[in-house]
């Protein structure tokens, strides 16, 4: 086996014999191996690449010269079309979840029209691109066998019913529980999580409570029926059945502590409105083409960037606020933005094989800018984080930072105060200036109007 | 749960397991073996699906027809 120099293995691309992801001079590449040649072939040759690729189901690739291979066991090599920023199936909001399985099954749909299947239906392999789920794991198709159940069955349960389920019945924090479930929510503890209502739904009575108790049963037998066949209606019916469920689960978004911010803030009109001319300005200043936002309760601010045509990533801590500004975005059509689930004081970690399968929140950065916008208190007075933490953090994920400071005078911060001891004597704008510029070059600083706020623009010295 | 038990035995003898599943993912023989069984009826139920919006634009093009 030889392995080309500068070739590093994409560690989360291992489970899957069919071929391997790998980077190299800052481009991905994917290999596929000889062993799934007969699929690949199928895929590109019956016209489901295409079809897929034209309803933006599937990302696009291009084929290259096998001198690009990682290893002798490659037939081809691709590269597929790069997608901007990785998110996970814990950072997504209900909806986005229950897209995401939308067009998994989709794609299921479409690929047995062309006499294919997928082989697994792993959320991790869905992405957000353009503001749409698409599937970015081309070899996720195998040729379909007449009479075979659907493979990758008992993976959508998982990775998608399960949590949409525990969302819709129990609690919308509960896909929280993917991140400590790699390959989904088993469905054993699902079905004992659920109320007893949850019966009463067909789908989830089946492909959840009776699907928990088969695999219970079958639990310690090997190998698979002899006889007994699916048909190919079977399969559409069993896909047809999955849709239904996930269609009938919903998640309305009521009025959470974040989720009214702007509307109970009673922000006077002048500071808002200068508060945005401001980062406006400030972003036209330094033309960032990917932008973090921390905090961004339903994405007013992230919007000021993403309008400028600027990919930006607009995180919360609140499942409503991400719901909101994603519905949002898919009301408007807007491509440049991404709301994703984030709390700041536990942001996702690296899970999965030696920590690699998925990333953490900081290896996906640093962003070219990071907005902290009105974050600065709750994280050094809510969350007890001095200035030097924050400060090293925000240096370590941005290039450059577009943050707010908001004085113990100011009505937010005296709330955090009202019902704790004030043990914050450092809490000053003369302090914050100091030691964020150990870490950052200050280069514009902006009283907003109306408000006791300045708005700062810095650049990371790191 | 009784439901879920009388249907469950209903299937068990149904089936013999004695062959291996193709693919690096393993299915899970419950998953496996549960598709086999539900699937009929869920076929079932989809074909009487098609054929009832089948009916309905029909008679749908009826209407706008006239």
């Amino acid at each position: 086996m030889t392995k080309q120099q500068n070739s590093e293995k994409e560690p989360g691309s291992f489970r899957d014999p069919s071929g391997l992801l790998f980077y190299r001079n800052g481009f991905i590449y994917r290999q596929i191996n000889y062993t799934y040649k007969e699929h690949y072939d199928s895929l590109m040759d019956s016209g489901l690449y295409v079809a897929l690729v034209k309803s933006e189901l599937l990302i696009s690739h291009q084929e290259l010269d096998k001198k690009h291979r990682f290893s002798e066991k490659a037939y081809k090599v691709i590269q597929p079309q790069p997608i901007s920023f990785i998110s996970y199936p814990y950072e997504w909001c209900f909806s986005q979840l229950q897209d995401a399985a939308l067009t998994t099954l989709d794609i299921q749909k479409k690929s047995l029209e062309f006499a294919m299947s997928l082989k697994d239906c792993s959320g991790y392999n869905i992405q957000f691109r353009k503001g749409k789920p698409v599937l970015i794991d081309t070899l996720s198709f195998e040729k379909y066998r007449e009479g075979q159940p659907w493979t990758a069955y008992r993976q959508f349960c998982q990775h998608f019913l399960a949590p949409l389920a525990l969302m819709h019945y129990r609690d919308v924090r509960l896909n929280q529980l993917l991140r400590v479930h790699i390959d989904g929510i088993p469905l054993d503890m699902t079905a004992r999580l659920l109320p007893l209502r949850s019966r009463l739904h067909f789908g989830l009575f089946s492909h959840i409570h009776l699907h928990a108790k088969s695999q219970k049963h079958f639990a310690d037998r090997t190998g698979l029926p002899a006889r007994g066949k699916m048909s190919h209606v079977s399969i559409l019916g069993l896909i047809d059945s999955l849709e239904t469920a996930v269609n009938r689960l919903k998640w309305n978004p009521k009025d959470t502590e974040w989720g009214n911010y702007y509307e109970d803030l009673n922000y006077a009109t002048e500071a808002l409105d200068d508060k945005k001319r401001l980062v406006s300005e400030f972003l036209d200043r330094i033309q960032p083409e990917f932008v973090w936002d921390l905090g961004s309760n339903v994405g007013m601010f992230s919007r000021i960037a993403s309008n400028k045509g600027i990919t930006t990533i607009s995180f919360d801590i609140d499942p409503a606020c991400v719901e909101k500004n994603y519905l949002e975005a898919v009301h408007n059509s807007e491509t440049f933005i991404l709301p994703l689930l984030l709390d700041l004081t536990n942001p996702s970690s690296g899970l999965g094989w030696q920590h690699h399968e998925r990333k953490s929140f900081m290896e996906r950065g640093p962003a070219d800018t990071v907005l902290a916008l009105a974050l600065l208190h709750h994280l050094a007075i809510a969350n007890n984080l001095p200035f030097e933490s924050i400060a090293d953090f925000l240096a370590k994920i941005s290039r450059s930072l577009i943050i707010e400071f908001i004085p113990k005078n100011d009505s937010q911060v005296q709330k955090l105060l009202s019902t704790r001891e004030d043990i914050f004597p450092d809490y000053t704008q003369e302090d914050f200036e100091k030691v964020f510029k150990q870490f950052f070059t200050i280069q514009e600083v902006a009283k907003i109007t109306g408000s006791q706020r300045t708005l700062y623009l810095m650049v990371s010295n790191l | 749960m009784v439901v879920e038990t009388f249907l469950f035995t209903l299937f068990l003898f149904l089936f013999v397991i004695e062959e291996r599943a193709y693919g690096y993912l393993d299915p899970g023989t419950g998953s496996y073996i549960l598709q086999l069984v539900i699937g009929a009826l869920f076929g079932a139920m989809f074909t009487i699906k098609i054929f009832w919006k089948k009916i309905k634009n029909f008679f749908n093009h009826l209407v706008l027809k006239k």
